[in-house]
């Protein structure tokens, strides 16, 4: 589905990943956990060209893109991704957030547009909140229109970065229970998350980020019940 | 108390012509910033553009401008444009000011660009929009928003502002009472009259300002 191969990036001197690896199955979810700084978000980044690689490919469905040749844009389209701080557009009401990247990027006609973006919106249990500006939402509903406006481009994969960190603790229930719901459905997903419960019970696979490098790779119950490197077994510790 | 009387009296034999004249210092206003927003747009672009070219241009354009009075660059306007173009007084002075304004209005826009959070061009950037689409409908529509206050406060600033091209023989506000200072030999009551026309010119569009203001924090964009 989506393969990221030996990706090597670097902010001037600082080297964030040193050559990753990983192949993410089609309808797999993969969970990235990691200290803070370890280049989960770079890493996420990557996959969908907003952070430029210094090496490395990506490939999305047998077809290896070239920055160079391939309209970014394009591929963009194709991978989805939800953000910690959700980023809506707060000038546009809940439907038009979800709505905007069909109409302008894929040019969808805009009557077919709203009828797709309602029916996500009931998806993600807010269909009562088409019209509403998004400052009129809490944390939780904010997310999840974020993941119904993703959702609206049928993207081949979803990148979460971190999308319950910036949740009072009891929104994040609602929005990682449309992450299951999107997971049973087998969307394609790769999720980075300090969510421990969500990784057991959705992942596939879990993957342990460290200093830039993968140290662990493992379904979710060899992953916490018998982690092979000591800095999971630290991690694992200190999260639980 | 004579001097308070004196005051009054000036207010009420005045008033006829300092209403036309604040017809003509409002017009002035608006056409002038009108003028400088289209100005302002244009430079702001440069100014965020690639190109190196472009970003001097904007640069000379704003640096010159703010570099030098006000009262220079309407003479500087004035004698310069009508020996190229026949154009009245009234049009030279609004241009003068537009010219003006457009350099202090780039800088508004901007900064109201520059001001959108990054977040936004990333999602926009990941649902894949091009460059232009997301500037389009994203960027300019939050920052000329957020723009208003400030473009309302450097209205407020060319409305005082304006009473400088009484030195190219514009009837606006400062003229007229100039003219009717020196016909009264009433000076000091005079301007006292033509300050409180200002005040409360002034006052009124602060207050409009202020309550867009109000509005926009309520709506949170
Ligand atoms: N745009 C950037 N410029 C410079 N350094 C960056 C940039 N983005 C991330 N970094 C650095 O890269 C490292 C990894 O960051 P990040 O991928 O955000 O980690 P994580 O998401 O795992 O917390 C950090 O040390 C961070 O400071
Ligand atoms: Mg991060």
């Amino acid at each position: 589905m989506i393969i990221g191969e030996n990706i090597h990036k670097s902010f001037g001197d600082l080297e964030v990943l040193k050559g990753i690896d990983l192949h993410v199955k089609p309808q797999e979810v993969v969970v990235l956990v990691g200290v803070s700084g370890s280049g989960k978000s770079t890493l996420l980044r990557c996959f969908n060209f907003l952070e430029e690689m210094n090496s490395g490919t990506i490939t999305i469905d047998g077809h290896t893109i070239d920055p160079k040749k391939d309209k970014l844009p394009d591929i963009r389209a194709e991978v989805g991704m939800v953000f910690q701080h959700f980023n809506l557009f707060p000038h546009k009401t809940v439907l038009e957030n979800v709505i905007e990247a069909p109409i302008i990027v894929k040019k969808m006609d805009k009557a077919k547009a709203k009828q797709l973006g309602l029916a996500l919106l009931e998806k993600v249990g807010l269909g009562d909140k088409a019209d509403v500006y998004p400052s009129k939402l809490s944390g939780g509903q904010k997310q999840r229109v974020a993941i119904a406006r993703a959702l609206a481009m049928e993207p081949k994969v979803l990148l979460f970065d971190e999308p319950t960190s910036a949740l009072d603790p009891e929104l994040v229930g609602e929005v990682l229970q449309v992450m299951k719901q999107l997971a049973e459905e087998g969307m394609t997903m790769v999720v980075v998350t300090h969510e421990m419960k969500f990784a057991k019970e959705v992942a596939d696979r879990v993957i342990m980020l460290d200093k830039g490098v993968i140290i662990e790779s493992a379904d979710p119950k060899t992953f916490f019940e018998n982690p092979q490197n000591e800095r999971t077994k630290q991690f694992i510790q200190l999260v639980e | 108390m004579e001097s308070i009387r004196t005051i009054f009296d000036i207010f009420i034999t005045t008033y006829p012509g300092f209403l036309d004249a604040v017809i003509i210092t409002l017009q002035l206003t608006a056409i002038s910033v009108v003028l400088g927003t289209v100005l302002g747009i244009a430079f702001a672009l440069m100014k965020i553009s690639k190109s190196k070219i472009l970003q001097g241009i904007a640069n000379l354009y704003i640096t010159v401008i703010r570099g030098t009075p006000l009262l220079v660059q309407i003479m500087f306007l004035y004698f310069g444009i009508t020996q190229i173009v026949v154009l009245d007084n009234f049009w030279a002075g609004a241009l003068a000011l537009g010219v003006h304004n457009g350099a202090y209005i780039a800088e508004i826009f901007r900064g109201a660009i520059q001001g959108i959070d990054r977040g936004q061009t990333e999602a926009s950037r990941a649902l894949g929009m091009t460059n232009n689409q997301l500037m389009r409908r994203i960027v300019f529509p939050q920052a000329l928003r957020r723009s208003i206050p400030p473009l309302g406060n450097q209205f407020i600033i060319t409305l005082k502002d304006s009473s400088l091209v009484w030195m190219i023989g514009v009837a606006e506000l400062f003229s007229v009472a100039n003219r009717a200072a020196a016909s009264s030999f009433k000076q000091f009551e005079t301007f006292i009259v033509v300050g409180f026309y200002y005040l409360v010119l002034v006052m009124i569009f602060t207050y409009i300002v202020r309550w867009y203001e109000n509005r926009l924090d309520v709506d949170k964009v």
